[in-house]
């Protein structure tokens, strides 16, 4: 008995000691990721008076949901959410749209240009925007919109120009990854839609988009997450405080010098929510996205 | 060579983008100011005869329209600014008031572009150098016509802070707030402490507390600005309000052998900072006073917002504090100390100013009154209204001795980094630098003085 068991021992073993190495590394991984959200939370949880008197490294004495609350309203976030959706969900939807219609040109339609102008909307996407800030600041200054668009006559301060600088900004990123997936579908499909008589138009829209929809999903989380987190364009391109997006709503909780770091970590965890009910409804598709194509060949 | 080579590959990664932009900006300001510059002068030309009979706003009530922007997003400031607002409406029927609030940070981050976009009609600013700065560009409109009618509701510290470099007055005082030592009365009282005079008195204090098991001096520098009061403080004391202001616009070196002093009365108290200094905000430094870890604390006077914060009003009521000792120099009677005083100003590039000027300039005249001030100040106990008419009744206790302190001040300085280039004092910068001396106070200062030396040489032209 004891000759079977030191016999069976050592395979058994490598095996546990690799369970157990991975286990702890996620285990790790997992609490190095959590806890700032966990201490974050519980910091929203405690009233300031009781941090200062204690010291943020102690055990709250009062757990409650006044921050949140009192956050809520000192920061109008109602209002600011409202702000971030007129900017993100035009953006999504245009940006989708466009760059569906431009990579199924790229992939299904044969030309010569093709290749140059992936290579340019790829090359573009590397291009980082802290680069033309200040030429595009003077641009938008100049452009002029008619007044029933924009009640300052111009781009620049203008919902619709936050909307359009984030359409060409993702734009690039989009017909990438899009493309790259059109190219997976078989081209017999085109051939079949020609043979039947489609235009290519509705090739574009009845048989291809609609095979696309996993790509689009997936993409379209990642554009909510994207537009939803900015704060760069909004702050270069808008100068009026009420229209900014919900990213200025947490500047706005902190003072010139004193800051309520408690409401300011609660306000900070709902602002992140609309994200993560948008990533929990597109899970699926987004994880079947990302894989689709993974086992192609 | 060696120097230079150290501080070089830091620039671009502590700068980040931001910086990067804001310097660029500056440097298309140097176009756009030009254009600009002509226009402003025919503007100041033509209308001070016309509107100055006509009272420009202030004496009579005016109709117009007047936009703001506002960096007062805090809760309590920002009602008060409504409640100035409303004010200013009943006060002037048929005018109206429109605001725009941005945060405090991004208002001054963006105050370059801010100025030459669109801005609006009038704006909350600081003094000093950084008024005189956009000033000299161009980007603000001068209000001597009002400034001649309410001059004499402030005292002649205020209307220096206000001046620009053309003898032209710029801006309308309205709060301020002095740095000095705060201590918790509670605390003094029970171990026998009393208020330090001179420098040695300071530090026998200090280390009296220190065999107490306190720390005896709060301090935190993670964002930097911190330690510039000590600086400030320390080359008043030691070298005068002239210095500080030559040293600060550049014309004094920061290799003098002055400023090689300052460091070496910094490094005399050092040991009795906290020692965690570098990871605490002003916030968290202010905790440790409020739990009775440390004994002392020089910042400003908006650090009572912590003890407010308590929930518990015998903590306020138990805060005092007395200012900076003297260090036996010729400059102790100034008794000079950092009292940055916040402003009005119009700007000059608002597409609507013309349209609005006496509105916008009626606004102004408007906050300098002590009764328009209370209205802000009463939701900002942080901050003391500059006006001299203001209504002392309702100060509290602190607030009447901040500003006994500040009125018995022959010279009041704004801060390091309002009274230098922004450039030179933020983080790349000064701030840097002050955290450089601050890891090993004991230092041989020659090297680093030198390195700050260079890097105010090598910043671009701030006139031009």
């Amino acid at each position: 008995m004891t000759a079977s068991v030191i016999a069976g021992r050592p395979n058994r073993r490598r095996i546990r000691k690799g369970r157990v190495a991975l286990h702890a590394f996620l285990i790790t991984m997992s609490v190095v990721w959590l806890w700032p959200l966990a201490w974050a939370l519980l910091n929203a949880l405690r009233p300031l008076s009781d941090t200062i008197k204690n010291g943020s490294w102690s055990w709250p004495t009062t757990l409650n949901l006044n921050n949140f609350i009192n956050g809520f309203q000192q920061a109008n976030l109602g209002y600011y959410y409202l702000n971030t959706l007129i900017v993100v969900v035009p953006a999504v939807l245009i940006v989708l749209l466009v760059a569906s219609l431009v990579a199924f040109a790229l992939t299904r339609v044969r030309s010569r240009v093709n290749l140059f102008l992936l290579l340019m909307f790829t090359a573009g996407n590397l291009l980082p925007p802290q680069v033309i800030i200040v030429p595009l600041y003077y641009i938008f200054n100049w452009i002029p919109l008619p007044s029933a668009v924009a009640d300052n006559g111009r781009l620049y301060d203008q919902y619709i120009g936050i909307i359009l600088i984030h359409v060409v900004f993702q734009m690039g990123f989009c017909i990438f990854v899009l493309s790259n997936y059109m190219r997976t579908l078989p081209k017999e499909l085109n051939e079949a839609a020609l043979v039947d008589g489609a235009s290519l138009f509705r090739t574009f829209r009845s048989v291809i988009l609609p095979l696309c929809a996993p790509a689009l999903a997936a993409l379209g989380t990642l554009e909510f997450t994207f537009i939803y987190n900015d704060f760069f364009w909004a702050l270069l391109l808008m100068k009026t405080g009420s229209k900014r997006p919900i990213t200025s709503a947490l500047n706005n909780l902190q003072g010139q010098f004193f800051t309520d770091q408690n409401v300011l970590a609660a306000v900070a965890l709902m602002v992140a929510v609309p994200t993560i009910i948008v990533y929990i409804a597109l899970q699926r598709h987004f994880i079947r996205g990302l894989t689709l194509g993974s086992t192609k060949g | 060579m060696a120097i230079q080579d150290t501080s070089r590959p830091e620039a671009p990664s502590t700068t980040g983008p931001r910086s990067v932009s804001r310097r660029d900006i500056l440097k298309g300001m140097a176009v756009v100011a030009g254009a600009a510059a002509l226009p402003t002068i025919l503007v100041a030309c033509s209308s001070t005869p016309t509107t100055a009979p006509g009272g420009g706003g202030g004496g009579g009530a005016v109709t117009g329209t007047v936009t703001v922007g506002s960096n007062h997003s805090d809760p309590g400031e920002l009602k008060g600014m409504q409640a100035i607002n409303a004010a200013f409406m009943a006060a002037n029927p048929g005018s109206k008031v429109v605001m725009n609030t941005v945060d405090h940070g991004t208002f001054q981050n963006q105050i370059s572009a801010y100025l030459q976009g669109t801005p609006e009609d009038d704006f909350t600013w600081f003094s000093g150098y950084r008024m005189r700065f956009f000033a000299s560009k161009g980007l603000a409109t001068p209000i001597d016509d009002v400034w001649a009618k309410v001059k004499s509701n402030y005292t002649a510290g205020f209307a220096t802070s206000v001046t620009g470099d053309d003898g032209k007055v710029y801006g309308i005082p309205v709060d301020y707030y002095p740095w000095c030592v705060f201590y918790r009365k509670s605390l003094f009282a029970a171990k026998g402490y009393t208020i330090p005079k001179t420098w040695d008195d300071l530090k026998a204090l200090c280390t009296k507390m220190q065999s107490d098991g306190l720390i005896p001096i709060a301090f935190g520098d993670k964002d930097g600005w911190p330690a510039m009061g000590t600086f400030d403080i320390l080359n008043l004391r030691l070298n005068g309000y002239q210095f500080h202001v030559d040293l600060m616009t550049g014309k004094q070196k920061w290799t003098d052998p002055k400023v090689t002093t300052v460091f070496q009365k910094w490094a005399e108290i050092m040991p009795f900072h906290d020692t965690t200094y570098a990871g605490l905000t002003w916030q968290k430094a202010a905790d440790t006073l409020v739990q009775q870890k440390s004994g002392m604390y020089f910042l400003g006077l908006f650090m009572t917002s912590e003890f407010q914060a308590t929930e518990n009003p015998a903590d306020l009521a138990d805060v005092d504090f007395f200012p900076w000792p003297t260090l036996g120099t010729q400059y102790d009677s100034e008794a000079a100390l950092d009292a940055p005083i916040d402003i009005w100003m119009v700007t000059s590039k608002s597409a609507t100013l013309q349209a609005d000027m006496d509105t916008a300039k009626a606004y102004m005249d408007f906050w300098s009154k002590g009764s328009t001030q209370l209205l802000m100040f009463q939701n900002q106990p942080g901050l003391i209204p500059a006006a001299s008419d203001t209504d002392t009744s309702t100060y509290s206790d602190l607030q009447k001795k901040a500003a006994s302190i500040v009125g018995a001040a022959q010279k009041i300085t704004q801060f390091l980094d309002r009274d230098s280039r922004p450039d030179f004092a933020g983080a790349d910068g000064m701030q840097g630098f002050l955290q450089k001396f601050l890891a090993n106070p004991t230092q041989d200062t020659t090297g680093l003085q030198k390195q700050i030396q260079d890097f105010w040489d090598a910043l671009p032209p701030a006139t031009v």
